[in-house]
């Protein structure tokens, strides 16, 4: 290329004449600078890529993906009822204390007992269930060597008949008798002995009612009915419950559970299996439940099911004396780390968000953080270092001793502080992008100033500006058309480098987790998975663009720089 | 020249005042601290004091009950007896802790620090010699390209291959598993080992701003009118360079070299942090995450009279290395 020159350049060219303008001649030398052009294509391509990919990508900046997986979840615990379960009349009470009692009491071959001041009784239904009535004491017979006096108990009338099948009921040893339709129970030694009026309050029972619809549910007076026809069931039999009879027949597949059917149709399920479905909206149909308890019956770990006409795999895992019904089951889940793939380029990150848009979307931010800060830098740098360079004295003295406490303040450990602060108090992440960006200017505008300064001030000492002085230009006309453009070259080599030293900052913040914040995107919290070594060894592609998108942009504004350095300033050329 | 050092060493100190005073105030400032989460802690513990007992309590004791100027001369008084508090959150005297940890900051550096001279300064000249040379274009790119690598990036790029990769170094740490068992040399190379990474990155990183320097200062003194005398006098140019221009670069370069040497005890923190190195910069960056006021505090005026003594040191070298300036 220079050979090139030096044929054209002859005494009689146009060439020699012709004479190019200072900005022309600039803009010819960055041309010539090979690595300010590659610079130039790297911003290019950058600016492209955030600002117009953030276009054309169909996806949001925070646009979470999910995907379905087939996984185990446990659907319903299944166990044998090994204890009594209580069902209680309605409106009635029977305390945790009071079933242990009765426990030890049926243990104890007892048929009363009394806790928390209450006497119960209790009378078995069946071999497995037990009827439990409180007793309210209504009278007492003290015998007195063979007389027996008999007394009401709070005002109850003991009338004659009640006397008499008292006494018979003491001299004979029974533990109850009726009279009227009312059945009283004797409790007591044979020297005081007291009548009890009996009221049940509940049932304890080894059996499980399982129902064939979720709107019927158990209830006491049922429950005892059927209890009752179970105790003298063999292999038939039947029960009237609310004016309808209801058939018992044994279950074909496992002898001991009793269906109960009503009018043909199954009506409920009885047997000492318990099954709860792990979620308490879900229905467990007595249909499936009959197949769970053959499967367990059998030993058979997996069976399917239909429900809703969708067929599900269901295993079944025991452990001890407890079954779970584990349900292979499609599953939402965010899509974690996926592998680039032709719908996400660079794959999905820890939210499950496509990695190529969000690094589009952090370039965005960090280009605008870096613009931005820089702005804010040149504003208050060329505003002050201007000032005090073309005022001198106190004026540049006062401003110079406020860069020099400026130019002191350690700016890293002052962003760190102040963002674990902000941190702390969960500021939103958007106004703390802009806290963020005015921070990082007010820190950065002393060197900006220094150097505006120094150019000013060895500047107004040279003889164009002596000259200009004398044309008697005013001093508006004198700083703006002829100081500022002087120092303009200068300025425009420093901020391009400052705009890469700031991206770098925000970027380190960022990694640190103090800068720019989730939702938002930025080439450094992308990054900032890798605190975690799993991501760093095995997910690759989640941090390495994002770490050669900021060296690439940095890199560029450097190149842009040093290029736009070298053109600006001739003498470096030999 | 006495009189010129009193000067800005009193400057320096009415700075550093200024300086420290606008510090304490955003320390002052900071809303959710240390003290109020230590608080909520102990009035949520059963048959407590409530919150605004404890806290009335806790900024008693850490002296945080006055009003900030008040406050801050309080503190001025005790640095002045060299008393920078306890840390808060490493319940030691903060002087002892920074004693603890200091010098493993400084070998870091140190070490980075003559390593970046005897790359960056030897392969500035030669870009600087051959311009706009393969070589140069070469220099230049590295130089720039450490410049613009994010610390935070490359030290995990490093950790990939060598760490994991490679399986030649740990990941994190300053001592291996066995370093207890290690005779004293062995437990001094075991520690040396745990380095390497650490300053190769900072070494990479930080070498290009000075091979940068060297270029442009070499090309300038290159450009001068001297050096085309030299020539013309018909000396070598082995001779032409390494006398007359090196001598010449040195003035820029050794007060710059100068002028960073109290850097050497600033720290790096990304890079502890990330190799989990316990020097000065991870320790405090521990303590400014945790809202250690005492320990941040000391740190940040540490760092601003670093900055200082730097500022000092590169006006006396420059008017001690060129005679020019002592002239004027």
């Amino acid at each position: 290329m220079d050979n090139e020159r030096k044929n054209d350049v002859s005494l009689n060219s146009d060439q020699r004449i012709k004479v190019l303008s200072p900005g022309m001649l600039v803009f010819k030398r960055f041309v010539r600078n090979r690595l300010a052009i590659v610079g130039v294509c790297c911003i290019g391509f950058m600016f492209l890529f955030s600002f117009l990919g953030g276009f054309l990508m169909p996806y949001g900046e925070a646009q979470v993906f999910t995907t379905y997986t087939e996984m185990l979840n446990d659907y319903a615990g299944v166990s044998r009822n090994t204890e009594f379960r209580y069902t209680l009349k309605d409106g009635k009470d029977f305390p945790l204390v009071a079933r242990s009692q009765l426990v030890l009491a049926r243990n104890n071959g007892e048929t009363t007992f009394s806790s928390q001041g209450v006497d119960y009784s209790f009378t078995e239904v069946s071999e497995t269930c037990l009827e439990v009535s409180a007793m309210q004491r209504v009278a007492e017979a003290n015998s007195f060597g063979g007389s027996v006096v008999i007394s009401g108990v709070d005002g109850f009338t003991v009338s004659a008949a009640f006397e008499s099948a008292f006494t018979e009921a003491i001299e004979s040893g029974a533990d109850r008798f009726e009279l009227d339709g009312v059945e009283y129970i004797v409790s007591g030694d044979k020297r005081v002995s007291g009548a009890y009026s009996s009221e049940p309050v509940a049932l304890a029972s080894y059996n499980v009612f399982d129902f064939a619809s979720s709107s019927s549910t158990n209830n006491f007076d049922f429950q005892i009915a059927a209890e009752t026809a179970a105790g003298e069931f063999d292999g038939e039999g039947s029960f009237e419950f609310g004016g309808e009879t209801y058939m018992m027949s044994p279950d074909p597949d496992d002898d001991e559970v009793i269906n109960i059917t009503l009018g043909g149709e199954l009506y409920a399920q009885m047997s000492d299996y318990i099954i709860q479905p792990i979620e308490s909206d879900v229905f467990i149909s007595l249909d499936m439940r009959r197949l769970i308890k053959e499967c367990i019956a059998d030993g058979v770990t997996t069976f399917t099911w239909e429900e809703d006409g969708v067929e599900s795999e269901y295993s079944i895992v025991r452990s001890n004396d407890r079954w779970t019904i584990k349900r292979v089951q499609d599953t939402l889940v965010v899509d974690k780390y996926q592998f680039p793939s032709a719908e996400h380029p660079l794959g999905t990150d820890g939210n499950g968000m496509d990695l190529l848009t969000r690094i589009m979307y952090g370039g965005r931010i960090s280009l605008m953080i870096g613009f931005i800060v820089v702005f804010i830098e040149l504003l208050l740098g060329v505003i002050l270092g201007g000032i005090a360079g073309y005022f001198g004295r106190w004026v540049d003295n006062l401003i110079m001793r406020i860069v020099d406490v400026f130019y002191c303040i350690p700016a890293t450990p002052l962003l760190i502080i102040l963002g674990s602060v902000m941190n702390g108090m969960r500021i939103d992440p958007q106004l703390r992008m802009i806290y963020l960006m005015l921070i990082l200017g007010f820190l950065g505008w002393p060197s900006i100033a220094r150097l505006v300064r120094g150019q000013i001030l060895s500047l107004r000492e040279q003889e164009f500006m002596v000259a200009a002085e004398a044309t008697g230009l005013s001093v508006r006309r004198r700083i703006f058309r002829h100081l500022i453009p002087n120092v303009i070259p200068q300025l425009i080599v420093n901020a391009t480098m400052s705009l890469g030293s700031v991206i770098l900052t925000e970027a380190t913040l960022s990694f640190l987790g103090i800068g720019v914040k989730y939702p938002f995107a930025s080439w450094g919290n992308i990054i900032n998975d890798v605190s975690d070594v799993y991501v760093m060894t095995n997910y690759l592609f989640v941090w390495i663009p994002a770490g050669f998108c900021i060296l690439i942009t940095v890199l560029g504004f450097n190149f842009i720089g040093d290029g736009l350095r070298d053109a600006f300033d001739p003498k470096m050329k030999r | 020249m006495w009189k010129f050092i009193l000067k800005r060493l009193l400057l320096s100190v009415v700075i550093l005042l200024f300086v420290a005073l606008i510090i304490y105030t955003i320390m002052r400032c900071i809303p959710t601290s240390y003290i109020e989460k230590i608080a909520r802690e102990r009035s949520m513990q059963p048959g407590s004091k409530s919150f605004d007992e404890w806290m009335a309590q806790l900024k008693a004791i850490y002296s945080m009950d006055t009003t900030i100027f008040v406050g801050f001369l309080k503190w001025v008084g005790s640095v002045l007896r060299g008393d920078f508090g306890d840390s808060w959150y490493y319940v030691i005297p903060v002087t002892e802790k920074f004693g603890d940890v200091i010098w493993y900051s400084v070998a870091l550096n140190v070490v980075t620090f003559v390593l970046q001279i005897f790359i960056a300064i030897p392969l500035g000249i030669l870009a600087a010699r051959k311009q706009y040379s393969l070589t140069d274009y070469t220099v230049t790119v590295v130089a720039l390209v450490g410049i613009s690598l994010p610390v935070f990036f490359f030290a995990t790029l490093l950790k990939l291959v060598f760490s994991i990769n490679l399986g030649w170094f740990d990941l994190y740490g300053m001592v291996g598993r066995y370093h207890d068992q290690l005779s004293p040399l062995g437990k001094f190379l075991d520690i040396a080992k745990h380095f390497v990474l650490p300053t190769v990155t900072i070494t990479i990183v930080s070498v290009g701003s000075l091979m940068r320097y060297t270029r442009t200062n070499m090309l300038e003194v290159l450009n001068s009118d001297y050096i085309r005398t030299a020539r013309a006098k018909g000396l070598s140019e082995r001779r032409v360079i390494n006398y007359h221009a090196f001598r010449n670069t040195l003035i820029p370069i050794v007060t710059i070299i100068g002028s960073s040497l109290p850097g050497l005890f600033s720290g790096s923190m990304i890079t502890e942090t990330l190799f989990g190195i316990q020097g000065i910069g991870l320790i405090s960056y521990d303590a400014m995450i945790n809202g250690d006021i005492p320990f941040s505090m000391f740190y940040m005026v540490f760092m601003a009279v670093l900055t200082l003594l730097g500022n000092l040191i590169a006006d006396i070298l420059y008017a001690v290395v060129d005679p020019r300036v002592r002239v004027s």
